[in-house]
């Protein structure tokens, strides 16, 4: 639907020359040469961006909107790499009254991919199901960022990282990622992970978070220990049993899948909620 | 002998066309990447083909230019631009075939003419070479035949749109000798250095002539143009088709294959009325050129009256920053007064150390913003405090340079009530508040006088001599008025008492002459009485 209206915006803006803003629109796609693993890095610094997956034998589509005085889109392909996004310019007219620019990629659903992304003060939407990522790492700024893996990856994940500034950010469904280790790295806000998902195995999650509220929300019948090492940090430990230094939920011994989560904040407070 | 393989040549390949078209498919060239862009001043798309090749096509800045190659002007606006975004609004939801269909298709708009078609017949043409292009060559041993073909729908379009344009072929065909080289579904130009040995054959396509064609040419359904210079050997045999234009030489001249008329009268007319169309334009152009002209002279003619206008504006803006100022300053001597004659006084007082504290303060601002942010957000308590701390921080740096500024206007508006200049007898020093406007407009003379100057022709020096010293005049009044905020804590702490000194206060009572001041005293009424004596 989204894609839609940004099609419909696009198509309109192409028709009618732009007059007001030096706005720019740029639509860039590509067709998928064959299934082998492509190694992708994405790049984006200010305005709305969403990912999602895409068939039609394509192996990126973006359309973006941009200020063409202060960037420069970048979609380049060559040995199974792709580099896409906006990079800036490095002027600015400084005024404060600039509309803020989009960004809707499409990348191929089923090809292997290794994602690299990388924001700067960006509002994001990620749809990551159905992409098959072999790696994950997303790097945002001072950002508010929902991501949602709403299929299951089908490819086994060693490492998946994140790292958010100072940030809302919200993940659902990170068992779907298929990941063995997931790493967070926050610094200020707000973080909420949702333990959803389809969990296929055992893993290891790592939250380091400087200043903030961690929110845990984890599906009943989710084995996970957490362990915290924290300065003053408060923590809601509901449905948790306090075994020395470490917190497990009840059911850590029986359960199919567990997750162990390492814990180092500084200030703040986490949560731990239950799902159904 | 050539005469029946040509004919058979397109069936076959027709054939060939009609029950492959998964083969025929193939060979049209697919596109694997896709560019639209769209700004205010250029719309460009950018292909890239399976063969690696490259097609950029961008109307920027009122010039076309095809990969890169400027093919001439549109109007930003106009026809082509709107013709060519329309047709990039359709490419952006395309990809792969129908793209490749939806730019095939893409036609010059039928109400183009002159340059304007041309530069639009450029665009189409690099468009049906990029996409189209299927050399298919037939050798025959008694001569050669050269067909190229746009794709499969264009050429069975061509054969089986018409059954009528089928009827006509063998008349069209009739008598081409040796070295035929045919185009079917494409446009087809032949540059001016070009030369074409044998017979052309354009089917469904546009023919244009720069060049020499030293055989028959022949367009079924599509038209052709023949510039000035340009050669043809044999005739030019129309079926189904429209002459626009001959400029050039026809040896055996143009014919309709269907009535078999001489289509260049009929040619000749539609010239005439493009001539007439054209020279109606010029004269249109030159009207405009000639109102632009005289804008430019009435422009010229109101330089004197636009610096003035300038100088009125600048004016208006000092008076108004002053307005503004004064009324901060009136609310700051209502709600407080007291404080504002602290500072005042301060400024007054100590204005060197004032200065100095102002300009270590305004260099320690961004640091202390800073620091505080850090030293409040680490506490958890404080995180709220610390949110705030971000806008207003800022907010109280300018209102205590604002406030500072108004205290130092305060002094100058009395330094100017005492010094008896020219028209500053209205200040009076019992109104805080008429002191303060009248030191607001002292400071803002140097601002004022140089919009007043800047009238004056070849004054610009002077003009800018002035600026400089009313931008240090403001930025020390503001440092030491800032300095004097801080160094009483926004008024809250006096560094001046009024100060009794007892023995001072002896001391000066004990060093008067009473009697000489009693006599002072008395003297004007004495003189007084003896004037009145003598009268």
């Amino acid at each position: 639907m989204r894609r839609t209206a940004m099609v419909a915006l696009l198509s309109a803006l192409a028709v009618q020359p732009l007059s007001a803003q030096s706005m720019r629109t740029v639509t860039m796609s590509r067709q998928l040469e064959d299934g082998d693993e492509v190694e992708v890095s994405v790049e984006y610094s200010v305005g709305r961006f969403s990912v999602r997956s895409v068939d039609e034998g394509l192996l990126y589509r973006m359309n973006l909107r941009y200020d063409e005085d202060r960037f420069e889109p970048v979609a380049e392909y060559s040995g199974h790499r792709l580099d896409i996004g906006v990079e800036s310019q490095g002027r600015s007219r400084g005024r404060g009254d600039r509309e803020s620019g989009e960004f809707e990629l499409e990348l191929a659903r089923g090809v292997p991919m290794d994602l690299d992304m990388e924001f700067g003060a960006v509002q994001a939407d990620f749809d990551l199901g159905g992409l098959a990522l072999t790696g994950l790492e997303l790097s945002t700024g001072a950002s508010e960022s929902i991501i949602d893996i709403s299929e299951p990856n089908r490819m086994e994940m060693g490492t998946a990282r994140f790292e958010v500034g100072a940030a809302e950010f919200t993940l659902h469904n990170l068992g779907n990622l298929n990941a063995e280790r997931i790493e967070f790295d926050a610094g200020v806000g707000s973080l909420v992970l949702g333990l959803d998902g389809e969990w296929q195995r055992d893993a290891h999650l790592s939250i380091d978070m400087g200043l903030g509220a961690l929110e845990l929300r984890v599906p009943e019948g989710l084995g996970i220990r957490l362990r915290k090492d924290s300065f003053l940090t408060s923590l809601d430990s509901e449905g948790l049993v306090k075994r020395g230094d470490i917190f497990e939920s009840l059911d850590w011994n029986d359960a199919d899948r567990q997750v162990t989560i390492d814990l180092d904040a500084a200030f703040g407070s986490v949560k731990v909620v239950w799902i159904r | 002998m050539l005469q029946q393989l040509l004919p058979r040549s397109i069936l076959a390949l027709g054939l060939a066309a009609a029950l492959a078209p998964f083969a025929a498919q193939a060979q049209v060239r697919e596109v694997v990447s896709k560019q639209v862009s769209v700004g205010r001043a250029d719309a460009t798309l950018n292909l890239e083909f399976s063969d690696e090749s490259t097609l950029e096509i961008s109307l920027r800045d009122g010039a076309v230019l095809i990969d890169g190659e400027p093919m001439g002007a549109f109007e930003p606006g106009g026809e082509v631009d709107a013709a060519w975004r329309e047709l990039l609004g359709q490419a952006v939801a395309l990809e792969d075939g129908s793209l490749s269909e939806a730019l095939a298709d893409w036609t010059v708009p039928a109400d183009l003419a002159g340059s304007l078609a041309d530069v639009a017949r450029a665009i189409d043409r690099a468009l049906e070479e990029a996409l189209d292009g299927i050399d298919v060559q037939v050798d025959a041993a008694d001569g050669t035949v050269s067909i190229s073909i746009g794709d499969e729908r264009s050429f069975l379009r061509a054969l089986l749109g018409s059954t009528d344009r089928l009827g006509l072929f063998p008349a069209a065909l009739a008598g081409l000798g040796a070295d035929v080289r045919v185009h079917v579904g494409e446009d087809v130009e032949i540059a001016e250095d070009e030369i074409v040995t044998g017979n052309l054959v354009v089917i469904d396509g546009d023919l244009r002539i720069d060049g020499e064609v030293r055989g028959t040419v022949v367009v079924i359904g599509g038209t052709v143009d023949l510039i000035e210079g340009s050669e043809v050997g044999g005739a030019v045999r129309l079926a189904d088709s429209r002459l626009v234009r001959n400029l050039g030489s026809v040896g055996d001249g143009v014919v309709d294959i269907e009535d078999g008329s001489n289509v260049e009268v009929v040619a000749t007319d539609r010239l005439r009325d493009q001539i007439r169309e054209e020279v109606r334009r010029e004269y249109e152009v030159a009207d405009r050129v000639r109102v632009r002209v005289r804008d430019e002279r009435g422009s010229l003619l109101s330089a004197p009256f636009r610096s003035v206008a300038q100088a009125a504006g600048g004016l208006m803006e000092n008076a108004f920053t002053v307005l503004i100022l004064a009324l901060l300053g009136a609310g700051a001597v209502v709600f407080a007064g007291d404080k504002v004659d602290v500072i005042a006084e301060t400024a007054r007082r100590s204005p060197r150390r004032a200065a100095m504290v102002g300009v270590a303060g305004t260099f320690l601002l961004l640091p202390a913003w800073i620091l505080g942010f850090v030293a409040l957000a680490i506490s958890i308590i404080g995180i709220p405090v610390a949110i705030a701390w971000l806008p207003l921080f800022p907010i109280a740096a300018c209102l205590a340079a604002a406030v500072g500024y108004l205290a130092v206007a305060r002094n100058t508006g009395e330094w100017l009530a005492d010094s008896h200049y020219p028209w500053t007898g209205w200040i009076r020093k019992s109104n805080p508040l008429i002191t303060m406007v009248g030191g607001l407009l002292g400071l803002m003379a140097l601002f004022a006088a140089a919009n007043v100057l800047s009238i004056v022709p070849f004054f610009g020096f002077i003009t800018g001599l002035l600026l400089v010293a009313a931008v240090i005049v403001t930025f020390l009044a503001v440092q030491i008025g800032f300095g004097a905020v801080l160094l009483t804590r926004a008024g809250r702490r006096r560094e001046y008492w009024p100060t009794y000194d007892a023995d001072a206060a002896w001391q000066e009572a004990m060093s008067v002459d009473v009697e000489e001041e009693v006599r002072e005293a008395r003297e004007p009424s004495d003189v007084g009485g003896r004037g009145e004596g003598d009268a």
